[in-house]
């Protein structure tokens, strides 16, 4: 007999599990285990292995799992209370943009008119509209360069 | 097929589909069952894994996180066991690439850390003494093992996987699969009669 039916018997007798090995597959193993006695040793001493390591007797204390479900539900009342502040930061950021939107448009209509009263060239009170909208950013911006703090922490190290 | 694998297909079919539900909700009493549920397949698995009671209760922990955070990503079409391993088998990777840069080819071979097998209970005296034995005896050698049969060994005759679902599980393709349980079969051969010299 040559070593690679061997070498497949063993194969076959290691795989045989939940699911039953093909038929031919089978037919075949049954008929080489009776004739080879290494075989039956090997399938033999696999089955008390597998026993073995089935017995292995290895559980969860019942501290693990509950402070696992303690850590578990901990976690998912943070990500929820996470998602609820994104919503809200998001419904915010959305009024806000909207709010600046249309008070633009309402402001551009009003320096339009105040122009238009003043009898001043388009250009002048366009600019001035620019002025006046880019004013607070700049003014904070100053602000902020001024205190030397909006990048620094308590020890005038710059944070990543 | 038969109307009775039907039904059971049909069955998990539509659990996992509520599981797959309740997780993208993430609702907390869906997990306290599972992990109820999966405690003793899990931890066991972990600890076959690492080869460490401490790391594997760690792993544990952090698995259930991890399904918590990433539950969203279960697709129903598979079963919850095969993703909840998968999940379990890349938090052993990661942790162990942060500790020392290796695959889980290089996941332990620590011999002096026991692999913690508490005494059995019941039976009678010499067949009981005889198993506990064979079973210390097994338990020794899978510690002597490679990571990956240990893997192999554990999700295909403790958990009952079949062969497609420990190469998701793994990753791995089918042949590599058959050929670490039978290596790691082989391999374990010899310590059924006592430690190989």
């Amino acid at each position: 007999m040559n070593i690679d039916v061997h070498e497949r018997a063993r194969n076959l007798i290691a795989l045989a599990g939940p699911e039953a090995l093909p038929g031919a597959d089978e037919t075949w193993l049954a008929a080489h285990m009776k004739a080879c006695e290494a075989c039956r040793a090997f399938a033999e001493n696999a089955h008390e292995t597998i026993l073995a390591l089935r017995a292995i007797p290895i559980a969860a204390d019942r501290s693990l799992v509950s402070t696992t479900q303690m850590r578990v539900r901990r976690r998912a009342l943070e990500l929820h209370r996470h998602r609820e502040r994104l919503w809200l930061v998001s419904v915010s950021c959305t009024a806000v943009t909207l709010g600046a939107l249309l008070s633009a448009v309402a402001l551009w209509r009003g320096f339009a008119w105040v122009g238009a009263q003043a009898q001043l060239a388009p250009a002048v009170w366009q600019v001035g509209f620019i002025v006046f909208c880019l004013t607070p950013a700049l003014v904070a911006g100053v602000l902020l360069l001024a205190r030397d703090t909006h990048l620094a922490d308590h020890t005038g190290s710059y944070e990543g | 097929m038969n109307a009775t694998a039907c039904y059971f297909e049909s069955a998990m079919a539509q659990e996992s589909t509520e599981i797959a539900r309740g997780l993208r909700r993430r609702d907390p009493d869906l997990l306290d069952r599972l992990i109820e549920q999966y405690q003793h397949r899990l931890l066991r698995y972990l600890v076959h894994l690492t080869g460490r009671r401490e790391l594997a209760e760690d792993l544990f922990q952090e698995t259930w996180i991890r399904v918590l955070e990433r539950g969203h990503q279960f697709d129903d079409r598979y079963t919850f066991s095969t993703w909840l391993f998968a999940v379990a088998r890349n938090l052993t990777i990661d942790h162990m690439r942060r500790k020392q840069p290796a695959s889980l080819n290089g996941l332990l071979n620590d011999d002096d850390a026991p692999l913690d097998v508490p005494a059995t209970g019941q039976a009678s005296a010499f067949d009981m003494t005889l198993r506990r034995e064979q079973n210390e005896q097994i338990a020794a050698g899978m510690r002597h093992l490679p990571a990956e049969y240990r893997e192999a060994l554990v999700l295909r005759f403790q958990e009952g996987m079949s062969l497609e679902e420990i190469a998701g599980v793994a990753r791995v393709p089918l042949g590599t699969v058959k050929s670490r349980i039978y290596r790691g079969l082989s391999a374990l051969e010899p310590w059924l009669k006592g430690a190989p010299l």
